[in-house]
Order: structure tokens, then sequence, then C-alpha cells
């Protein structure tokens, strides 16, 4: 651990290293870059759900001023190899597809072809000089038309649009539905949304035809595997094939994986010799840069009358647009659903299938918490046990939620869970919102004819799970490397495997470095998205392992260095390291701070005259391995909600969090995941919906019709910390996606709460909805 | 058609050649160089391209850089007094205000304004006032924190 | 998203803005505050042969008592027209409606002639011009005239106007002074066009009968609309609970909004009758 009198920065909200340059207008974001003799490019987008191409026709475009080319998939052959997602799994469905749109366009948005300019503005007009002739084919919007072997499939080769279906059973779910008192059902209907990162996708692409070498700029959370698809699909040898990333506004799992337009970026640089510029605009964002979360869920608990559950019956289905993702099959979504359902609770036993349709939409893709659905569904399904067997909502989750001293213990589908206090974090909630005091004024208010509602929400989440939660979802991702190296100045260069786009690493890496090695926060550079200089990680910054996994990372690289930098200081003093401490980027004897050297003077004679038959320089890479206990956080939400009767106008006076994530590195960064997590969730449940009408037409295409909550939508958001006993002296967890996940839950059980438990099953929750689920509510009672 | 633009930006005057059809923010971005401005919609919805002009908060992006000719324009770029942070900047900082930063410029530029014409604004005023500026990471209490923090520093 | 290529024409006065709007009548547009053709323009949904931007004609932009009653000139910003004391005096329903049009950054730049002339039937200033029973000054080289708010809008954002005319100023009569007034609005979120909203205006007599009532409503129609059976249902009344029912109740039965992606056509209707009697009880207070 830290040395004995070196500064704590670990657990203080310490001013973030990024604001130096956000707060003063000096960020660089990819729309930023420049290069000499950079082109910008605009993509050719079908505004057609699902047609063939008959014939597409850039004379024109291609002699208008300042135009370079104008390509298209016929170009792009031999240069991008075809698409198709890698890993072969049984019953999936895995069509081969083009970069850009051949032959046939499957979704408004579809790249069709690619203009490059001398500017974007001459971009725009060759590319409205593109014609494109269609011929439309019939749509498939929703899942039920995608299930209909009536209409077209969307891909010739695979000749079915319902890309995987699975059924199976966890424990002994048939003797449990038996035996139980009741089956209760709950219904979920999750709209499709989209993650909208302030900025949009984009790419520079810098080919130099002389040394073959192709720098990307990339909008991308995962470097090295953006650049190690980019140098398979381009057939690019990866030595001169660099991926870096700018500043980036957001991604929230947008930019996860490499996307075709990346492809047709880097191969119109490799066609043309010169720099490409692509940067995605808000049109594009909204209808192309992928979707998430257009789920139905049907949930069926097997319950005792006092409120035990006892089984689950689950049927999922997911509807993933038109094209996979690169590198994600679908029904992984699906897996980690079926992983988690159980969750904290204790639920043993479960009848499971999943459908995954395909359908002329945009790409369904990781959005933060992409597992969600599961959280959504048990705990409105949770809500209705309570409301059907006349039980308070928060008994039954007492009844059903694992307590500390049952663990270590199973769930259902496998993974460990081992220090999980999801139940202590409901008490600490209900009493925090002095639950009872609330019902009597909701009963008041009712009275005087005004709607108040409450729900809950409790969820663990892997962040990062521990190591059988990857073997339970059949996908792993491994350890996590960081470099440490002490520079000769005596500051030290963490560099880690993150790709940050908010989540303010380079703080909290330093907090912990810089924790660990006694040195002023001043004295720690953290560096990371060039893959030139930064560990291999084939993830990047995703599923919430940062906070574990790259801290653990950083934490022990850099205590590597630190008793490197002890030796070599023991030597010089002819002392024992194990009496040496370093403080205030001293190296010192113990109880002496006078004695001793400064770190740069001892980098510097290491760097100078490396002594003989040791290791030349101050430097350690460090590979962290999942813990094995613990990896979950958690917690639970509370929404309050007060829904005008007459306009279903639903308005949130208060939301409290108690949040489980062990041991806080910064808290005003943690607060700051969960609340903007929070929002999110609140979106989704009220607001936002990626929506496509009949003819397969993208509807929500502009910011005035997909409606991102602001200041006036979102409340201020209580947030208190709740720490669950340690594992491991790496005792950070993940926190930026439990918001997301809890959230639309909470919400959607406050409403049903208002409404005396009237079923709500659709989102998002728009007043035209709302209003209908109170004429229910009134015909009912 | 190009059109010569002048404009004093944060103090200083600028002017560049520009084709009528250049938006201010494209103006102020690419011509000038401050690219502390940013696109977020291009619609005028999000608000992060939000600059004053005459003191006048303005989406950058439904403007013709041509409809600001001979203004004076503020732009992120131009808060910082001498190298020192400002108030707003200054609070922004030790709240933890932001998270990925796009959106910043067109937050930290709406509330100048506020500041100026309302010194002391309550919480609702502040909400109101930044209604029009999206933010998808901080879920906006840590930006309505910040700015009436700004305005009790500005008051000390 | 960039604008595509156009002819810029900035004329300095109002003489010099209609000689080019005579010239290029539908080949052009005209550039007022911008916070609507600024979109349309970056998304290409409009392509102008000329732009004629009205931002130098300095002789529109004036806010100015007239007979009692308050002239607005067209190019007179939006953020004006809210902090002008007259208005606040004669003609309040204007702020009341103008803290509900997009943000001050929009309302900073949108001009109040911009606004009515766009016409869209979700915008808040066509309505309460139909409400005050504003007079809309029309200019083209051959003169001037005037036309009532309420016929300005012939269609989906399509006006009287002709093509080589340009609307120049906005008159709010002495008599709409003697309007209680109040605007309401619901929108999904704070700022956004509405799903529907109400501009009310009522006159009390000296008894405190209500003598006139206007109910202009946004968002349910193809231009603003007025609900007049159930403006007539609240004359020679007190405005009490039963009336506004009454009226709220005729608003129902006589709107006809349509359905779109946010709100279904019953949805507006129903609202349109709480909104009536919300704005009714506060105008009346």
């Amino acid at each position: 651990m830290s040395s004995v009198g070196a500064a704590r920065f670990v657990g203080q909200s310490v001013a973030r290293i990024e604001d130096a340059r956000i707060l003063t207008g000096r960020g660089r974001y990819m729309d930023d870059i420049v290069l000499p003799g950079m082109l910008e490019g605009a993509f050719v987008r079908s505004d057609l759900g699902h047609a063939r191409i008959a014939s597409i026709d850039a004379t024109r475009a291609r002699s208008m001023p300042g135009v370079l080319a104008v390509i298209t998939a016929t170009e792009l052959e031999g240069a991008v190899s075809p698409l198709r997602v890698e890993a072969e799994i049984p019953n999936y469905l895995r069509p081969v597809f083009h970069a850009l749109a051949d032959g046939k366009v499957r979704y408004v948005g579809d790249p069709v072809a690619f203009v490059v300019a001398e500017s974007r503005y001459l971009a725009e007009d060759a590319r409205d000089a593109v014609e494109v002739d269609y011929e439309p084919l019939d749509a498939v919007i929703t899942m039920d038309q995608a299930a209909d072997p009536d209409l077209p499939a969307l891909f010739d080769d695979v000749g079915s649009n319902v890309f995987y279906t699975e059924a199976m059973n966890f424990g002994e779910p048939d003797g449990a539905f038996a035996a139980a008192d009741r089956v209760v059902s709950a219904m979920i209907d999750s709209a499709r949304v989209t993650h909208v990162p302030m900025e949009g996708r984009g790419g520079v692409a810098d080919y130099r035809p002389g040394t073959d070498e192709l720098t990307y700029h990339a909008a991308s959370q995962a470097p090295h595997s953006a650049r190690q698809a980019l140098a398979a699909l381009l057939k690019h040898p990866a030595d001169r094939l660099r991926v870096v990333i700018p500043d980036i506004g957001g991604a929230f799992g947008q930019k996860a994986g490499l996307s075709r337009e990346d492809l047709v970026v880097c191969a119109a640089a490799k066609m043309l010799g010169r720099p490409v510029k692509w940067v995605e605009d808000r049109i594009e964002n909204l209808a192309a840069a992928g979707h998430a979360r257009e789920e139905t869920i049907e949930i069926s608990a097997a319950v005792n009358d006092d409120g035990t559950i006892l089984a689950l019956d689950v049927k999922m289905r997911l509807n993933q647009g038109a094209y996979p993702m690169l590198g994600t099959p679908t029904p992984l979504f699906g897996w980690i659903v079926r992983t988690m359902i159980g969750n904290a609770y204790r639920i043993n036993h479960m009848r499971w299938s999943l459908d995954v349709y395909a359908s002329n939409k945009a790409s369904y893709s990781a959005y933060r918490g992409p597992w969600a659905a599961e959280t959504l569904a048990r705990e409105i399904l949770i809500d209705r046990i309570a409301y059907e067997l006349g039980l308070d909502p928060v008994d039954v989750r007492r009844r059903n939620l694992l307590t500390l001293e049952e663990q270590p213990c199973k769930m259902m589908s496998g993974p460990t869970i081992e220090a999980v206090a999801a139940i202590d974090t409901l008490e600490r909630a209900v009493e925090l919102v002095d639950y009872d005091g609330f019902r009597e004024d909701q009963r008041r208010a009712r009275e005087q004819g005004r709607l108040l509602g409450v729900g809950f929400s409790t969820y663990i989440e892997p962040a990062p799970g521990p190591p059988d939660f990857f073997a339970a979802i059949g996908f792993t991702i491994g350890g996590e490397r960081a470099v440490a190296r002490l520079e000769p100045d005596g500051h030290l260069t963490v560099i880690t495997t993150q790709a940050p786009h908010g989540q303010s690493h380079e703080t909290t890496l330093a907090q912990i470095a810089a924790t660990e090695f006694g040195v002023p926060m001043a004295h720690v550079r953290v560096l990371y998205g060039d893959t030139n200089t930064a560990p291999y990680s084939s993830m990047g910054t995703g599923g919430s392992r940062a906070a574990t996994m790259a801290s653990g990372a950083a934490l022990h690289a850099t205590r590597a260095v630190k008793q490197k930098a002890l030796a070599y200081a023991g030597d010089m003093l002819e002392i024992s390291p194990e009496d040496l401490e370093i403080a205030d980027a001293r190296i010192r004897v113990k109880g002496d701070p006078a004695s001793g050297l400064a770190l740069g003077e001892l980098a510097a004679a290491v760097y100078a005259s490396p002594p003989e038959g040791e290791e030349s320089d101050l430097r350690s890479v460090a590979l962290f391995n999942q813990p094995s206990g613990g990896g979950y956080s958690g917690g639970t939400h509370v929404c309050f909600v007060e829904i005008d009767a007459e306009t279903g106008i639903v308005r949130i006076p208060r939301y409290e969090v108690v949040e489980d994530c062990g041991s806080l590195i910064n808290p005003a960064i943690v607060d700051g995941q969960v609340r903007g997590g929070v929002a999110q969730g609140i979106g989704i449940a009220l607001y936002e919906h990626a929506r496509y009408n009949e003819e397969g037409m993208f509807v929500s295409s502009t910011f005035l019709d997909y409606l991102v909550p602001t200041a006036m939508e979102i409340p201020n958001i209580g947030v208190t910390h709740f720490e669950s006993p340690p594992t491991d002296e790496v005792n950070y967890r993940g926190v930026g996606e439990g918001g997301t996940i809890a959230a639309p839950a909470a919400v959607l059980n406050a409403v049903s709460d208002a409404l005396g438990g009237t079923r709500v099953e659709q989102l998002p929750l728009t007043p035209d909805r709302v209003l209908a689920l109170i004429d229910m509510a009134d015909e009912r009672t | 058609m190009t059109v010569e633009v002048a404009v004093t930006v944060n103090g200083q005057l600028r002017s560049a050649g520009v084709d009528a059809r250049r938006t201010l923010a494209d103006f102020l971005r690419h011509d000038l160089g401050l690219t502390g401005t940013h696109l977020g919609c291009e619609h005028g919805v999000c608000g992060s391209c939000t600059v004053l002009v005459d003191g006048a908060s303005a989406r950058s992006c439904l403007m013709l850089a041509v409809q600001a000719a001979g203004t004076e324009i503020t732009t992120i770029e131009g808060l910082a007094v001498d190298g020192e942070l400002n108030h707003l900047q200054q609070a922004m900082g030790d709240g933890h205000g932001f998270q990925c930063g796009f959106c910043t410029p067109g937050f930290m530029m709406t509330a100048t304004e506020l500041l100026r014409e309302n010194p002391r604004p309550s919480e609702a005023q502040v909400r109101e006032a930044i209604s029009g500026n999206v933010c998808r990471c901080t879920g906006y209490e840590s930006i309505v924190d910040g700015i009436l923090r700004a305005a009790e520093l500005i008051d000390e | 998203m960039k604008p595509p290529l156009f002819d810029y024409r900035c004329p300095s006065s109002l003489d010099e803005a209609l000689a080019l709007r005579s010239e290029y009548a539908y080949d052009s547009v005209v550039l007022a505050g911008g916070q609507s053709l600024m979109p349309m323009l970056n998304l290409r949904l409009a392509r102008p042969e000329v732009l004629i931007d009205l931002g130098r004609v300095a002789e529109l932009a004036e806010i100015t008592e007239l007979d009692g009653g308050v002239s607005l000139g067209a190019m007179a910003r939006q953020r004006s027209a809210e902090r002008s004391d007259l208005i606040r005096e004669r003609a309040p329903l204007v702020q009341q409606a103008l803290g509900h049009v997009g943000h001050p950054a929009i309302r900073n730049r949108g001009t109040v002639g911009g606004s009515v002339a766009h016409s869209d039937p979700a915008a808040e200033l066509p309505a309460v011009c139909v409400a005050l029973d504003a007079e809309l000054v029309a200019r083209g080289v051959a003169g001037e005239r005037t036309i009532a708010a309420e016929d300005f809008a012939v269609g989906f954002m399509t006006t009287a106007l002709a093509p080589d005319e340009l609307l120049v100023e906005v008159r709010i009569p002495a008599a709409a002074t003697a309007f209680r007034t109040a605007f309401i609005e619901i929108a999904r979120r704070h700022g956004d066009f509405a799903l529907v909203g109400v501009a009310a205006a009522i006159a009390l007599d000296r008894d405190g009968l209500i003598n006139d009532a206007r109910l202009v409503f946004t968002g349910v129609g193809l231009m603003p609309v007025r609900a007049r059976e159930a403006e007539a249902s609240l004359l020679g009344t007190s405005g009490d609970a039963a009336a506004l029912a009454t009226a709220a109740g005729l608003v129902t039965g006589e709107l006809q909004p349509r359905t779109d992606a946010h709100a279904s056509g019953d949805y507006r209707r129903r609202v349109a009758g709480v909104l009536t009697r919300r704005a009714l009880v506060e105008a009346m207070a």
C-alpha cells in the first residue's frame, strides 16, 4: 500500500487534469484535427429502408468543383475485405456484407457512397449530385415482421430474418412452477434508443504512400482492437498501422467497435494518397451510428403467497437491425441478460429463451449497460408480484435478495456472488427517503386528486465481474496492462490501455499512481490512446473495467517501478531498500525527512549510468487480472414521480441513489458517472425513441424529434455511497453503467405506483401514453 | 461567392475571406482556428456552438459568418483573463462541472451571459437558462452547481 | 450539414430589400433572425438561389408606441420584445408567449417578423397575433397593405404574403390592451415546439362579465386555430368554474388536431381543453 507519510490522493475529489484544456477551449476533438493536404468526405446514405440499388450515377458529382473521388462498393472491391461477424455460433446467421452498400440498402442511413472533396461544403454539394436509382422492397420493421417468412430476407445469403434462437433451462424450473402458489407475469417493450454522444463518430486517416504508413485518428473506445480489425480488413501490415485517439466527445458504447465508415475513410486515404477526414453530423449520428435497447421481455415468476420467488420464465426478443456490429455477435447481449437476470436475488430456476431478429433499421449496438433489460424486466416483475399479492414492493425485495451471510454462492447462471450488499443498499435507501412518511403523503395527495408515486430498483452489475462471469457469458477479455516509467526528471508516466472520453481516467489513474509512488499529482502524467505506445488491450474503455482493471494495472506497474527505484537508491545510499520510503517526490530514510535524494536525482543517475548487472531503466509493465472475489457494483435507486393527471406529464421531484462501487477513487467523478447514467435512464423511460414508421422511414432524425432530456427534465440526483466489504486491495469498481441500468425500472415502477399498480409495459412514457394509463387506472377503480 | 468578414474575436480584430454560405461556427473554427467552439447538431438545438455576439448568446451554427461582420464575438477561448481561469471556469473545475467536454463551450458561454444579466440566479433560473444546451454526460447537476458557485465567487 | 451555395444579398434599406425581393421572388429566401431558416439551409431543405439578409435594414428593428397600441418592426429581436416595457404594459401576452419560444440564445437572434412570416402552426407568436387582432403590414415595391392576423396564414406554413412582399411590421391595436391574457403550452421538453398550446385573451365589462374572448391554439392544425364556439360560450359569463368547464368542453369538441410522432390527435384535443381551463384561470387572476 502507499508509503507512510505520502499524500493520499485516492479518495479525494481532486480537480480533474482534463479540465485544464476542456474549460479553456483547448481540447482537440476530431474535427479540430487539420493535416497538410487534408481532404474531407461525406457519405451518400440510403433514404429508403429496404431497396435494391439499380444503379449509381456519380458522373456529375465527380466533375464538380473540388471533388477528388466518389467511392462506391465497386471502387472498394479489393481495398476492403467483405465483412462478417467472426465468431461462429451455432444457430446464429452470419451474413456477408460490405463497407458500402453492395447491390442493396438495408436501412435509412445505409452508406452507399463516399464523396471526397477539398472541403466538407464541396463534398456535400457533390453528395447531393450522386444519383442512386432504387427499386424499393417491402421494409421489415417489427420483430413480428422479421419472423414472417413471406417478407423479403434482408440478406440473400442467409435467407431468413430470424438470426438466432435459443432456449434452455437453469435449475429445474418446471418443478418450481408446479410447486408455487401462483404465477405472476409482466411484460416490457423497451423502445429503440440511441447513445447520442455530443460529438458524433468520425475519423482522420493519414496515409503516407512512400512508407505505406497509415495513421488513423479514430473516435474509438478501443484503439488496439480497431487497429487489429483495420489491419485485417484493409489487408494492411499492422506494423505500419497506428491508431491514435483525440479527445472524444462521449461514446457510451457507440464507439466501441470499428464501423463500416471507418474502413471507407481509411480506404479513401490509401486510394488518394492524402489525408481524409470524416466527421459524422447529427443527422447521420441519429440515423446510422447505432441504436440500442429494442427488446421485449415477457417474464413470469413462480411465487409463493409470501412473495418468495421460486423460479422465472423469461422470453427475450431483440431487434438487431440490419447489420451486426463488427466484432460483436448480437446474441451476446442476450447472453449477458440471461446471465445477470437472477442478479442479487435468491432465484435458482429459470426457463429462458432468446430470439434475435434482423430488420431494416440501424445496427443494434452496445449502449451503457447493454444488458439493462434484465434489471428492467425483473424489477417491474417484482413490483407486479407485490401488487398482485398485496405486499409492499420493498418487502418483496427484502424477502428475495441475498444476504452477505449466504455468500459466497453462485447465481443460477454460474457466476460467483461474493461481497454483494444489494440488500443493504435497499435498507439504506428505505431509511433515506422516509418511505413510510411518503406513503402517508401519497395517500393524502391522492385525496386531493394528485398522483404521487415511488419506484425502487435494486441491482448489481458486473463491473468488471468475477472471472467466472465471463465464462458464463462465453466471452473473455482477460487481464489489463499498464506501463509505468520514471522519467529522467523524476516524474512518473503511466500508460493505460483505456481510451477515456469523459471518464476522467487521466485524473483517477494519476491519483492511484501518485498515492502509491509518493509524489504530487503534478508529477504523474497519464498517457493513452496511441497504439504506438499504449499496451495492448482488446477492450479499451468499456464494460466498466477501468475502475478495477486499469486502476489495478496502474497500481501494480507503479509499485514495480517504485521497488526498482528503492533498490537503486539503496545501492546508491548503501542502505537497505526496506529502510527507505518515498514521500514528496524524495527517497528518504524512514523517519528522517531531511535524508536521501530527490527522485529526479535518482532517475538522472540511473539513466546516465545504469548500475551494472541491473535492469537498465526504470520502467515496468504490469498485467492485472480480475480478482477472484467480488467484482460487482450495484445499489438501489428510488424514484419519486408526480403525474399531472390531466396532461400525463411526469415530473420527477426527487431521485435517490444508494450506490455501492467499493472504495471511491474520486467521489466527485463517481457522482458524475452515477448522475449522468441516471439521466440517460430517465431519458429511456420518459423521452427517447429512435422511431421508424411503417414504411421503414426513420422519423427521429433530428434533435427536434429525438428528445434528449435537458436541465429542465433531469432533477438533482442524491447519491449516497455504501461500501460493501472489500475482497481485494484493489477495491474500486466500475460505476459508469449502473445509473442507466437501474433508472428506467425505478421511473417505470414509480409511474405504475402513482397509478395504483397499473401495468406499464411500453417505453417511453410519453404524455400520451401516460394519459391512456391514467384512463385504464380510472376504469379499474 | 467570397466575402471578406472582419470581426473582433476575444478582443482581437480578425478577418478572412469566406464563402457567403460559411457558418459563423465554421468561420471561427476553421478560418480563425478557434476550435474551442463545437458543433453538436448544426440545427440549433444542442447549444454546443453557442458564442456571444455583441454580448448576447447566439448559436454560431445558425448564423452565417457574414452576418457577424463588424460584431464583437466572445468564445470560450476568451474567458480566461491573462492566462488565469475566470470565476466560472474556476467554479466548474472545482465542482467537476463537465465530463467529455464537448458541450462545454456552449454551457460556458450561456452561463456567462446569464451571470452578467442576473448575477445571483436561483437554481430554477439557472436550469431555465441552460435548458437550450444539451449535455449527455453529467445529468446537469454539476453544471447547475458550478454556475451557482461561480455566482458566489463573483460576489466575493 | 452545411448550407448549399447561394447568392448573398445584404440590402441596407427597406427599399433596396423590396427591390431584391421583387427581382428574385420565389428564387429567393429572406433571412431575418435565421433561427428557422438556418437549420433548413444546413439540412439543405431550403436551396435558394438568392438569400436576402435583412440584418442591416435598421428601420425594421424598432418597437414603438402606435395609437395607444404597439408597433413591432419585423426585425425586432424576440429578446427585445421580451424586455420591452412598452410591450409589458400594452401586450403582455407577447411576453407570456415568448417565454416559451426556444431558449434565450434563440430569442436573442430570432425576430418577431421572422417567426410570424415563417407561420409554423406550432409557433407561439402567430397565435398571439391572432389573439390580439394584430395587423400585419406587408410591403412590396408597389406599396403597402395590412393583413388581419387571422387572414395571414392561408395553409401549412403558407401566408397571404405575395412573393414580392415582405412582412415589415406587426401592429397590436390599442383595443388589445384591454385584454387579460395567458399563454400556456404543453411540450415534451421545455422550449420545444408545443404538443398543444393556447393563447387566451379575455376582456371584461364594467360588471366583470366577459365581453370578448379569444382562444387561439398552436399545434392543433395547419395554422393557428381559434376555438370560436368556446369563445362565444364565455361571453356574458363571469368566467366562473362552470363557464370555464363549458368552454373547455367545447374546445375538446371543436378542435381536430392530427396525430404525429409526439402525440395523438386525441391527446392534443383533450389537453387543449385542459389548457383552456388553466389559461382562463390564469388570465382571470
